[in-house]
């Protein structure tokens, strides 16, 4: 007899989600729905009729950790309608931001994630705030990576956070040698504290593979063996940066994307069955509860080839580096592996800047109404911004963000996990909820399964 | 208190005869500025620097003493220096950055050191900031008026525009002197700068001016620790030439005179405003 029990809201990640969880009388995840409740954001709605300068600046605001992958996804949407080419200069600025961006929010993670792993060889928790070694000096080199992160975001971008640089048809400024030789530094100071950072956090999370039980609510729950895995695919447009309709050989196909509204994939109302005071923090929802799934998600459930996919650093490493390893460490692990890489990428930018380099073309055109694309490979995966540019203004744009991509692939990672687990597996995929809030009605046919949710 | 808190008050001029030569009076910005890079105080600085059009200021970052050079003397329209401010920690890099500006600006930098809103990463980089004297500003079309319709002087051929003994002063590249009286001048400042209640710009760690020092000196008040440890180390260097202010004419009696001024001037127009301009209320005195 199965029994339900709902964690609401789920904690260390960005945004507001919850877990509707069917178990089996072990306590094992028959089906799990993870959804988002973070209010919608109606970008795609703010953004017609604005001009085709303003939507990309719009559309960063919809999160603080990786506006830089929205900025720039959605000035190379509107590049890619109007059809606009953008200097070599100008891509190597943009370059050096993604990886900017990769890097600081990859070190985020990890300070989300210590909490639930195990200092290797103990039953000791990590708490990243303690003020005792080792994991201090772990604490020290995340804020020092971050800081590297955020820092060459802001020479190169111009802000820390919602960077203004960028621009459709390249960049407003190049930066001056004094401030490539700044960005080159801080990368390479970076460069050994990365490796120092990935090869520890990867120590960390094999140690947790090869542990039989984890603690929760003093507790102790058996790990298995298959922990987080699921039979997905993966997506991803590039090892690091992206891909738009205006390349030769796309690496995105919008013929193969459909999406399902959550009234049609999540389930039906439940009543909470049960109930566990003791879990972190503050206890599961009490039973009586009722939780309706299909109706609270905010997000539809974009589908490729008409299933759910992967997206994030695991998706890259299959896609184009052959990686294989499975279940929530195995996504953990891969984007420890990325660390190098973002690092690597500055270093090689910043080489081959030139600084007196135009970073915009002569001419910018100002689009015919066709549609654009562009993926970019943001921190947590696959970020696809769509567009139609007319004249300078903006007819239609859509944003295909990460975390809705993993949502559904997620729930079914879930699926022979003990519920009290269930969260770390959502660790793992560095949710970053809030811009993955979108109704999105794409044709007629499901314009009327929108109505259906609201009726 | 019409002179802001000061640590010392001098007299002095650049030992560079190459600064001197292009400078307003003592070249003091100038010089400031060059040594300041030279020690590695700042590693560059936001100055009022040439542009296409003669006597009109852009802001620009200088780096080099060859930049510096370029910008030597005053022009006496509004150069938006804190425009730049944010741009220099970004896109040119620099850690420690000078600027100089009118007591407005320096208020504008203080300001934003204090309420960094949209000025992340901004307010530790200031090494700093120098502020001059500045009784009002001009817009670049009042300049042009005044020099080529009241002066009769094309400003192409113009060398140096100054400001001194109550007189407006166009001195032109032939040799030719022309000086305006400062009373006609009155309607081409800008309407803002009549709510200023700052001569001699009391919040820069560093101001300087011509008033109250003989031509070719300037009158330097030294404000801010900062400022008086930067003052001390170019002293040491050799970079500028001092004399008690005591010891000159007209000396400091005639600054404390139009700062009296100014700010007596402009209060009264601060007050006026509240009755005739129907606001309903004066505006404050940001520094009661």
């Amino acid at each position: 007899m199965s029994k339900v029990v709902e964690v609401s809201p789920t904690t260390r990640h960005e945004g507001h989600s919850k877990l509707v969880l069917k178990v089996n009388d072990d306590g094992i995840i028959e089906r799990g729905d993870w959804l988002s409740i973070t209010p919608v954001r109606g970008i795609e709605k703010l953004a017609i009729g604005k001009t085709m300068e303003q939507v990309p600046k719009i559309a960063s605001r919809v999160c603080g950790i990786c506006p830089i992958a929205h900025t720039l996804a959605a000035t190379e949407a509107m590049e890619a309608s109007i059809g606009c080419e953008i200097t070599e200069d100008a891509y190597l600025l943009r370059l050096i931001l993604q990886c900017a961006n990769r890097l600081h929010s990859h070190a985020l993670h990890d300070i989300l994630a210590l909490p639930d792993m195990y200092l290797p060889g103990t039953d000791t928790k990590i708490n990243p705030f303690s003020p005792e070694e080792p994991v201090r000096s772990v604490a020290k080199r995340i804020q020092t990576l971050r800081m590297v992160g955020q820092t060459i975001g802001e020479i190169v971008g111009g802000e820390a956070v919602h960077p203004s640089n960028p621009r459709v048809g390249g960049m407003y400024k190049n930066i001056t040698p004094r401030a490539r030789a700044k960005v080159y530094d801080l990368a390479k100071m970076a460069l050994p504290l990365a490796r120092e950072q990935m090869e520890f956090m990867i120590a960390v999370f094999r140690n947790w593979q090869k542990r039989d039980w984890a603690e929760v609510a003093g507790k102790e729950i058996p790990i298995p063996d298959r922990f987080g895995y699921h039979n997905q695919g993966y997506m991803a447009a590039d090892p690091v940066y992206g891909c738009t309709s205006l390349d030769e050989n796309p690496r995105w196909f919008p013929e193969r994307w459909t999406e399902v509204r959550p009234w049609d994939w999540y389930m039906g109302e439940e009543e909470i069955t049960l109930e566990d005071p003791s879990y972190p923090v503050g206890g599961t929802t009490k039973a009586g509860t009722k939780a309706w799934p299909q109706m609270e998600a905010c997000t539809g459930v974009p589908l490729y080839d008409g299933q759910p996919v992967e997206v994030g650093p695991r998706a890259r490493l299959v896609e184009f580096k052959n990686y294989d390893e499975r279940g929530a460490m195995g996504l953990n692990i891969a984007r420890e592996m990325e660390y190098m890489d973002a690092v690597y990428k500055m270093i090689e930018a910043a080489d081959a800047l030139n600084c007196s380099g135009a970073v915009l073309p002569d001419v910018i055109p100002q689009g015919d109404g066709s549609i654009g694309w562009a993926a970019n490979e943001a921190p947590r995966g696959c970020d696809v911004h769509l567009a139609k540019v007319r004249n300078g203004k903006v007819e239609w744009f859509s944003m295909l963000v990460p975390t809705t991509w993993n949502f559904p692939t997620c729930s079914r990672a879930l699926e022979g996990a003990p519920w009290q687990l269930a969260e770390i597996i959502v660790r793992a995929y560095d949710p970053c909820v809030s811009c993955a809030t979108h109704m999105i009605v794409v044709d007629e046919d499901k314009r009327l399964v929108a109505e259906k949710l609201f009726e | 208190m019409v002179l802001g808190n000061y640590k010392q008050v001098v007299a002095a001029r650049s030992t560079d005869p190459e600064i001197l030569r292009g400078s307003q009076d003592g070249g003091i910005v100038t010089q400031l500025f060059a040594y300041a890079l030279d020690a590695g105080i700042i590693d560059g600085a936001i100055v009022a620097g040439p542009s296409d059009e003669p006597f009109k200021p852009e802001p620009m970052v200088a780096t080099t003493r060859e930049e510096l050079m370029a910008s030597r003397g005053t022009r006496y329209s509004i150069s938006p220096n804190m425009e730049l401010i944010k741009e220099v920690t970004r896109s040119y890099g620099l850690d420690k950055v000078g600027i100089v500006g009118t007591p407005c600006q320096m208020q504008a930098i203080r300001k934003g050191q204090l309420y960094p809103v949209g000025l992340r990463d901004v307010p530790d980089k200031i090494a700093l900031a120098i502020g001059i004297f500045c009784m009002e500003n001009f817009p670049y079309q009042g300049i042009l008026q005044l020099v080529e319709d009241h002066g009769a002087t094309k400003i192409d051929n113009v060398r140096k525009l100054d400001i001194g003994k109550g007189k407006f002063w166009i001195h032109t590249e032939r040799g030719a002197t022309v000086d305006l009286p400062l009373k006609i001048t009155h309607k081409y400042e800008q309407p803002g700068c009549h709510v200023c209640l700052d001569y001699v710009a009391n919040l820069a760690d560093i101001s300087t001016g011509s008033v109250g020092t003989p031509d070719g000196w300037s009158t330097i008040f030294v404000r801010s620790a900062k400022g008086d440890d930067i003052w001390a180390k170019a002293i040491a260097a050799g970079a500028f030439e001092t004399k008690p202010i005591e010891s000159v004419k007209p000396g400091i009696d005639l600054v404390t005179k139009l700062a009296t001024d100014k700010i007596t001037k402009n209060q009264k127009y601060l007050e006026s405003r509240a009755t005739e301009y129907g606001v309903g209320k004066a505006l404050r005195n940001p520094y009661i």
